[in-house]
């Protein structure tokens, strides 16, 4: 008798030990693809590529030739025209932190974060010593601007479907318009329900 | 005093010479109109800057909908039960009382064409 309240006790603590939500840490580059969404995965790769690409194009080569210093770019708008909420920021920053890092490209702040820098310097203006005070109108100039979108193409029938990804980075001279530099990466998955 | 008038010309030109904005040789001289117009309006051009746009659409996907279609007849139903539940039994539509959006719709069996065929009866 007891050995059978025993075991259905250990029965029990073992169905609710394996109802219980369990978190497993995994490496952030080896992400699985789940759902068949958009995800890390997607997004690490578009950096790599962009950053690839962006980074050995003649850009680069002709503007330092041109000027004799390296070009200075300011982060414009991403837009997402796919069926799916993404968020460029993530491989917009590895973009950025990758032209910082190979010290070929320097990055200017730009949009919430220049406004919030900007702030801070108007504060300083009334709160901070004369000899630590930051003065106006001694920004970088940005040579060019980093502007992007997003597409996706989807084409589903049953349980069966491809999603097709496009993201497209464009890199444009401010003072002349012209495009200097496109970094294209398409990203196609097959999805079966 | 020709003298001092000749300094003071020379201040003034070199006062305007360093106000006037230095212009490129082949700059379009009615630059000013374009300048003017995006100085007052640039706050706004910059509200997306460093941000992501989200203009997403709704692909059409036939497994989805098919999952939505299920989704919306458990939810008509449990909202019929609901109602009669509330109401003795009987859907009553007040904007339309010959019509009833909950009612089983009529079907013939398929045995019934079996019999008499689908053209014939």
């Amino acid at each position: 008798m007891k050995s059978i309240f025993y075991s259905a006790i250990t029965a029990l603590l073992l169905l609710t030990v394996s109802c219980s939500r369990q978190v497993t840490r995994i490496d952030p580059a080896a992400t699985p693809d789940i759902s068949g969404s958009w995800n890390n995965t997607d997004s690490r790769l578009t950096a790599e590529a962009m950053i690839n690409d962006a980074l050995t194009a003649d850009w680069l080569t002709n503007h330092s030739q041109a000027k004799g210093k390296k070009p200075v770019v300011i982060v414009g708008m991403v837009t997402n025209n796919s069926h799916e909420h993404i968020e460029a920021e993530t491989f917009m920053n590895d973009l950025e932190r990758s032209f910082i890092t190979t010290s070929k490209v320097s990055v200017v702040q730009s949009g919430k974060k220049r406004e919030e820098l900007r702030g801070e310097k108007a504060d300083q203006q009334t709160n901070a010593s004369q000899s630590t005070m930051k003065k106006f109108g001694l920004e970088n100039g940005a040579d060019y601007i980093l502007q992007g979108s997003i597409n996706s193409i989807v084409d589903a029938y049953k349980r069966k479907k491809t999603v097709t990804y496009q993201i497209n980075l464009e890199l444009t001279n401010i003072e002349t318009n012209e495009v200097v530099w496109i970094g294209e990466k398409k990203i196609a998955k097959m999805v079966k329900n | 005093m020709q003298k001092i008038l000749l300094l003071n010309f020379l201040v003034l030109i070199s006062i305007a010479a360093g106000a006037q904005e230095t212009t490129s040789p082949d700059q379009n001289p009615n630059y000013r109109q374009s300048l003017e117009k995006y100085i007052a309006q640039k706050d706004n051009l910059q509200t997306t800057m460093n941000t992501t746009v989200q203009q997403t659409y709704k692909a059409y996907d036939w497994y989805e909908a098919k999952q939505e279609r299920k989704r919306q007849r458990i939810e008509d139903r449990r909202a019929r039960r609901l109602y009669e539940a509330q109401n003795f039994g009987y859907y009553y539509n007040p904007y339309n009382y010959l019509y009833d959006p909950y009612s089983t719709p009529f079907r013939y069996s398929p045995y019934y064409f079996h019999r008499h065929g689908w053209r014939h009866w």
